[in-house]
């Protein structure tokens, strides 16, 4: 690892030779560490494509790991903003070493919260739901897997995952920081869904438990 | 715990009681520690919290600038896909272009 590289707090490049590089991160002199260490990732799917489990694996890919907010910023400013990428794609910040899938380890007793977005208001969102994230405003714990921006058609979805859909106290605080920091507008319905419904019904947004 | 004999001074914690009729009237404030602080204690330990504030002035330092090293070329992504893409940093709050269909779009990984 040369110097420069050093100083910008870079990365080992592991590559298995596999879709995810492992990268492990080093926190470079004057940063600020996170909590958590955090993984972005990034998918689309073409519509004519049908989703399923195995195909889901193989159109989602990491872009990068972060480990201090100014790692995660170098990776965002160079990230095009939710609200202009095109077709059916998404943007996932997940804890290191939880995949972004329903049948991950840490997702299996899970479920998240959604919100619909009219179209214009993605990109802002997002960022205050990872900023949200990253500075550990949730309060609850360890239950945090990650969060979701999905662009689709005629509506953007924001979701946080969290791991336990059976702790009410867990999801009401979060859906509690999520109205505060995220300054929906009045009226706006959140809905949960647990993973284990998403794998009954593949699906990842419909027959949702809706929360006025 | 003091095992002195005088009597230490308690003060409640400062509360404020609100009845809102409305979420919207939810105040800014509600549930974030005084100041903003940078380092807190929780109970069962410390975490590291950042309100918003202090993230986004972390935006502006030198060592958050840089592009990453290892940042996977992925075309409309990454880099831009195949015409040069608007502003990436602008935070200003954009309406969507009508996509009338969804371009077929194939990932090279």
């Amino acid at each position: 690892m040369d110097r420069v590289q050093e100083e910008m707090g870079c990365y080992h490049d592991n590559s298995d030779g596999t879709n995810n590089i492992r990268k492990s991160v080093c926190a470079a002199l004057g940063e600020h560490p996170l909590q958590y260490k955090y993984t972005f990732w990034f998918s689309r799917r073409t519509p004519s494509r049908p989703a399923s489990s195995l195909s889901y694996e193989q159109n989602i890919r990491q872009i990068g790991t972060i480990g201090t907010v100014e790692q995660f910023w170098r990776f965002y400013s160079h990230l095009i903003r939710p609200g202009d990428l095109s077709g059916h794609s998404d943007f996932h910040l997940f804890k290191e070493g939880i995949k972004p899938m329903w049948e991950d380890e840490c997702n299996r007793a899970g479920g998240k919260w959604i919100i619909r977005l009219r179209k214009g208001l993605s990109s802002r969102l997002w960022e205050n739901i990872i900023l949200a994230m990253l500075g550990e405003q949730f309060m609850v714990g360890e239950e945090i897997c990650g969060a979701v921006v999905s662009i689709r058609f005629q509506e953007d979805i924001l979701s946080i995952w969290n791991k336990t859909s059976s702790d009410h106290t867990t999801t009401s605080r979060i859906r509690d920081t999520l109205r505060r920091v995220l300054n929906l507008p009045a009226n706006t319905i959140m809905e949960y869904k647990t993973h284990d419904d998403s794998l009954r019904d593949n699906s990842s947004y419909r027959n949702t438990k809706i929360s006025l | 715990m003091s095992s002195s004999s005088s009597p230490v001074k308690s003060c409640p914690i400062p509360t404020r009681v609100l009845t809102l009729k409305d979420w919207s009237q939810l105040p800014d404030c509600y549930s974030q520690t005084p100041g903003g602080t940078l380092f807190s204690t929780t109970p069962g330990g410390t975490r590291i919290v950042y309100d918003r504030k202090f993230l986004l002035d972390c935006r502006n330092s030198p060592l958050a600038r840089t592009p990453p090293c290892c940042l996977p070329q992925i075309p409309g992504v990454t880099v831009p896909a195949t015409h040069p893409m608007g502003k990436l940093q602008d935070l200003k709050e954009e309406e969507e272009k009508d996509i009338a269909d969804d371009s077929q779009f194939e990932m090279d990984i």
